[in-house]
C-alpha cells in the first residue's frame, strides 16, 4: 500500500514538474495575449469580425500600411500609380519577399488572392469592398495591374487593412483551417479552436511599413494568442504572469493605472463611431428638430468622462479620428452641440412641454458598460423633456430591431446608440446611401453626394464632397457622433514587456516586443 | 428485455428527429439574421451585396428547403459549415467534445466524492445537529452561484496560491472548473441521497434488518444505501446529460473550451449550422444517457422491463 502511494506521488510530482517547465519555458521564449473570443478563420475571405482581423495581420502582409494617423503608406508595395480616371492601379513590389513555406512573394500571389476574393463559385465575404475589379495582370515578377470598372478610391485604404491579406498561391489543402501561408511577422503552428492559435516568428519577415521600429523579424520567438472569456479571468492571469497583454474589465482600469502593477495602452484612430439615428420615417423623428433636439439634449463629453473616464474621447464627426475626412473643428460647426435651452426651444415648437414629454425608445447594444452610459443619456434627455425608455439587446437583435423600426410607418419614437468602424468614409455609403443599411433617412441628394466621395481621385476633391455629406449627416440630425472608440481598445500589459503597440484600426503589433526580467 | 431495449431506441430515434425539425424552425423565429450580423459595426456592403451572400450561403432558401439540405448532408455525416468563418461545424464540435466530457466526468467524480457521503452520514445522524448542520451546507452549496464561487476559487488557489493555473484547456485546469461545477452537484447528490435513504428506512425490510441485531451503520451501507442509491442515479444521470450540453458560466470563467460556449457564440452570431449541430450532438447525447440509465434499471428491477 505505501508503495503504489509512493509511486502515485512521485507521478503526481512528475506531472507538475511538466506542467510547471511548460508553463516557465512559455514565459521565458513566448507572448500570450489573451482576448475574449476566438478568430472565425484562418482564410481572409471568409470573415469579417475583428478577433479575426487582428490575428490575420500578425500572419500576413498587406500591399499597404497604415501610419500613425491611420493614412496609407507603402508596405509589400514599394510604390502605387493610378491613372487618371482612377480606373487602373499598378503596384510596384518590393523584391525579395518570402512567404513561410519559403517560396517568393510576387505579383503572382497579389493576383492569386484577389482573383480568390473574385471568385464565381465562392467569392470573399468581403468582395464588395475591394471594388469593381474587373482584371488583375502580372506585367512582371514584381508588377501588377489591376483594373477597376469604375473609379473606387476606397480601394487605396482597403489594401492597407487586413482584409486584403495577400495569401500565397502555394496554399492548397486545409487553408483556412490548420493551414495559412502567408508572409507575415509570424509563422501558424496551430489552431486549436476556441482555445489558442500559436504563432512562429517568421525569421525571414522585413518590415516595409507596419508601425514598429524592428525592420526585421519579431525578437520574441513565439506568440500564443489564447481564449479567455471573462475579464475578471483575464486581470488573474495578468496578476499571475500567465498572460502578458490582455483586455482589462473596464472598472479595474482605473485602479490599476494607480497602482502601475500593470501598463494600461489606449489603441487611438480606432475608426470605431457611437453615434445616435433615428426612425426617420415616422414621428417625432421624421422632423428634424426633434432629432437635433436630441443632439442638443446630450452631452457626451460628460457622460463618457464618468463611465470611461479618460479611455475614450468625444468624437465630432460621423466617422472617427484616423479615418480619412475627420476634422474635429469642421464637424464641430455643423454638430447640434450640448445645449439644454436650444433643446427645449425645439420641443416647445413641436408642442411638447413639461407635461407632455416626447417619448421614444432607446436601443442600446449590451456590454462595455454602455447600459450606464445610456442610463446617464437618458437622465440628460429627461432634463429637457424626452422620456427615453432604454432597451438593451444583443447587437444582432438591435441590427434587426432598427431596421424593423425604420420600416413601422406606426409606433412609438425610436432612437438608437449604434456603433460602426471602417478605415475609411466609404462606410457611410453603406449606411445612408438609398435603400441604406438598416432603411433609414435617405435623400436623392444625399446619395448624389455619397456617390461622388467613391469616385473622386484627387485627395483635396474627395475630402471636400466627404464633408459635405458630413455636414448634411450633422445639420439634419441624422447621424449624430458621441464618442470614440467604442468597444475593444484597451489593453493591460505587464510591466516587463516593452514595446507593445496598437496600430490604427486595433490592430495590436508585437515586432517590437520584449520581455525582459519581471 | 431486447424489446424493452428496441422500443426505447426507436423512442430515442424519434426524439432526435423531432429535435432537428424543431431546432431548425425556432431559430429561424429569433430576429436578426447571421449575414447582417456578420457586417454589422463595420464594411461598406451594399443591401444588394448582402443578398448574394445570402444566395451562397443557401440562406435565401425557404426554410423547409434549408431543413432538407441539413438532413441530406447529415445523412453523409457532414453537419455543413459555420457561416463565420466557413469551418466544418462537425470538427468545431469535436474539437471540444471531448473537453466537455472530461469536465462533466470530473466534475460527477468531485459530486459523488463528497455528496455520497455527507448525505450517508446525514442520514445516519439524522435529526441531530450534525445532520441539520450538514443540510445547511448542502442548501448552501446549492444556492452559491457558479459565478462568484468559480471566481473565489480562482483567486485563491490561482492567483494567492499559484497552485494551479487560472486559464485554458488541459489536465491541471480541469482542477478548478469540475471542483466549481462539482461543488454544488456535491450539495444535490448529498441531500438526494439523504432524503432517498429516509424514505427507505421506513420500509419493513429496514425495520427486519435492525430486528435481526444487524449494527445501525451496517443496516444503512448494506440494505438501505443500495436501496436507495436508485433515484440518486436517476439524478445524476440527468445532471451529467445537463452538464454534456456544456457548463456555460464555468467554462466562461475558466476559458475551458467546452460546447457550452461555442454553443452560446452560435446563437448571438446566429450561425445556424452550428446551433443546429450542437442540439443534434446534445439530444444524441441525452437520448443515449437515458437509454443507458433505462437498461440498467431493467437489469436491476425486472418490474420495469415487464411494464
Amino acid at each position: 500500500m505505501t508503495m503504489r502511494l509512493g509511486k502515485t506521488t512521485k507521478i503526481l510530482a512528475a506531472a507538475a514538474a511538466i506542467g510547471l517547465s511548460g508553463t516557465m519555458a512559455a514565459q521565458a521564449r513566448d507572448i500570450v495575449w489573451a482576448r475574449y473570443g476566438d478568430i472565425d478563420t484562418l482564410d481572409p475571405h471568409r470573415a469579417t469580425s475583428t478577433l479575426s482581423l487582428q490575428v490575420w495581420s500578425l500572419i500576413y502582409d498587406t500591399l499597404l500600411a497604415t501610419d500613425a494617423t491611420g493614412a496609407p503608406v507603402p508596405n509589400l508595395a514599394k510604390s502605387w500609380t493610378s491613372n487618371d480616371e482612377g480606373t487602373e492601379y499598378t503596384f510596384l513590389l518590393q523584391d525579395g519577399v518570402k512567404c513561410h513555406d519559403g517560396s517568393p512573394l510576387d505579383a503572382n500571389d497579389v493576383k492569386y488572392t484577389i482573383d480568390r476574393a473574385f471568385d464565381d463559385a465562392n467569392p470573399s465575404v468581403t468582395k464588395a469592398s475591394w471594388g469593381p475589379i474587373t482584371g488583375v495582370e502580372v506585367v512582371d515578377p514584381l508588377t501588377v495591374k489591376l483594373t477597376l470598372e469604375s473609379p473606387f478610391v476606397a480601394l487605396v485604404p482597403f489594401l492597407a487593412d487586413s482584409f486584403s491579406s495577400i495569401i500565397c498561391d502555394t496554399n492548397g489543402e486545409g487553408f483556412g483551417t490548420t493551414a495559412a501561408i502567408g508572409s507575415g511577422p509570424w509563422k501558424l503552428e496551430s489552431w486549436t479552436k476556441g482555445d489558442k492559435i500559436v504563432l512562429k516568428r517568421n525569421p525571414d519577415y522585413v518590415n516595409f511599413g507596419k508601425l514598429a521600429e524592428n525592420k526585421g523579424a519579431p525578437y520574441m520567438d513565439g506568440l500564443t494568442i489564447s481564449v479567455v472569456p471573462e475579464p475578471q479571468a483575464r486581470l488573474a492571469a495578468l496578476k499571475t504572469g500567465e498572460v502578458d497583454i490582455a483586455e482589462p474589465p473596464f472598472d479595474d482600469v482605473a485602479a490599476l493605472k494607480e497602482s502601475g502593477e500593470l501598463d494600461i495602452v489606449v489603441a487611438e484612430n480606432t475608426g470605431q463611431n457611437v453615434f445616435w439615428e433615428f426612425a426617420a420615417h415616422r414621428p417625432p423623428f421624421n422632423d428634424k428638430r426633434a432629432r437635433l433636439a436630441v443632439g442638443y439634449a446630450t452631452d457626451p463629453a460628460m457622460a463618457i468622462d464618468l463611465i470611461y473616464g479618460d479611455l475614450s474621447i468625444p468624437e465630432a464627426c460621423p466617422v472617427s479620428r484616423g479615418v480619412f475626412g475627420n476634422d474635429q473643428e469642421f464637424c464641430l460647426k455643423y454638430r447640434p452641440n450640448y445645449d439644454p435651452e436650444k433643446a427645449k426651444a425645439l420641443l416647445a415648437e413641436l408642442g411638447y412641454g413639461p407635461d407632455k414629454p416626447l417619448e421614444t425608445a432607446m436601443l442600446v447594444w449590451t456590454g462595455g458598460n454602455r447600459q450606464k452610459l445610456a442610463e446617464i443619456f437618458q437622465a440628460q434627455l429627461a432634463e429637457v423633456g424626452i422620456k427615453a425608455d432604454i432597451e438593451m439587446m444583443d447587437i444582432g437583435t438591435m441590427n434587426a430591431r432598427v431596421r424593423q423600426e425604420n420600416e413601422n410607418a406606426e409606433g412609438k419614437g425610436s432612437m438608437d446608440m449604434m456603433t460602426w468602424s471602417w478605415y475609411d468614409p466609404d462606410i457611410l455609403y453603406a449606411l445612408w446611401h438609398s435603400p441604406g443599411a438598416y432603411r433609414g433617412y435617405t435623400t436623392p441628394e444625399l446619395d448624389a453626394m455619397l456617390e461622388k466621395t467613391r469616385v473622386l481621385t484627387d485627395p483635396e476633391a474627395r475630402k471636400a464632397a466627404v464633408q459635405e455629406v458630413f455636414k448634411v449627416l450633422l445639420e439634419e440630425g441624422v447621424h449624430i457622433p458621441l464618442y470614440t472608440p467604442g468597444w475593444e481598445w484597451v489593453f493591460a500589459v505587464r510591466p516587463e514587456v516593452q514595446g507593445f503597440k496598437v496600430a490604427p484600426f486595433v490592430y495590436p503589433n508585437f515586432n517590437d516586443v520584449k520581455i525582459g526580467e519581471s | 428485455m431486447w424489446r424493452f431495449l428496441g422500443g426505447r431506441i426507436a423512442m430515442g430515434a424519434l426524439t432526435i428527429f423531432v429535435t432537428t425539425i424543431a431546432v431548425t424552425l425556432l431559430i429561424h423565429l429569433v430576429p436578426g439574421d447571421p449575414v447582417q450580423i456578420m457586417y454589422a459595426q463595420s464594411q461598406g456592403t451594399t443591401p444588394e451585396q448582402l443578398e448574394e451572400i445570402r444566395r451562397n450561403l443557401g440562406l435565401d432558401q425557404p426554410i423547409p428547403i434549408q431543413y432538407l439540405h441539413f438532413m441530406e448532408r447529415l445523412f453523409h455525416g457532414d453537419l455543413g459549415y459555420t457561416i463565420r468563418g466557413h469551418q466544418p461545424v462537425l470538427d468545431v464540435i469535436m474539437q471540444r467534445l471531448p473537453n466537455t466530457v472530461a469536465l462533466a466526468v470530473a466534475a460527477m467524480a468531485v459530486a459523488i466524492l463528497i455528496g455520497l457521503p455527507i448525505g450517508f452520514f446525514a442520514a445516519y445522524k439524522r435529526g441531530t445537529f450534525i445532520d441539520t448542520g450538514l443540510m445547511v451546507v448542502a442548501i448552501t452549496g446549492v444556492s452559491i452561484p457558479h459565478f462568484w464561487l468559480g471566481l473565489v476559487l480562482l483567486f485563491f488557489f490561482a492567483v494567492e496560491l499559484g497552485w494551479l493555473p487560472v486559464s485554458g484547456t488541459g489536465p491541471l485546469n480541469i482542477v478548478l472548473p469540475a471542483v466549481t461545477l462539482g461543488l454544488s452537484n456535491a450539495a444535490i447528490v448529498a441531500r438526494m441521497t439523504r432524503s432517498s435513504m429516509m424514505d427507505v428506512m421506513r420500509q419493513d425490510f429496514v425495520r427486519t434488518a435492525e430486528a435481526k441485531g444487524l449494527p445501525k451503520a451496517v443496516v444503512l451501507y448494506r440494505h438501505v444505501l443500495r436501496a436507495g442509491l436508485v433515484p440518486v442515479i436517476t439524478m445524476m444521470g440527468l445532471q451529467f446529460a445537463f452538464m454534456m450540453g456544456g457548463a456555460i458560466v464555468v467554462e466562461n470563467i475558466f476559458a475551458w473550451n467546452g460546447v457550452g460556449r461555442m454553443a452560446v457564440e452560435a446563437i448571438f452570431q446566429r450561425d445556424y449550422p452550428v446551433i443546429q449541430g450542437f442540439i443534434l450532438t446534445f439530444a444524441v447525447v441525452v437520448v443515449c444517457v437515458s437509454i443507458l440509465l433505462d437498461a440498467v434499471y431493467a437489469l436491476v428491477d425486472p418490474r420495469i422491463r415487464r411494464a
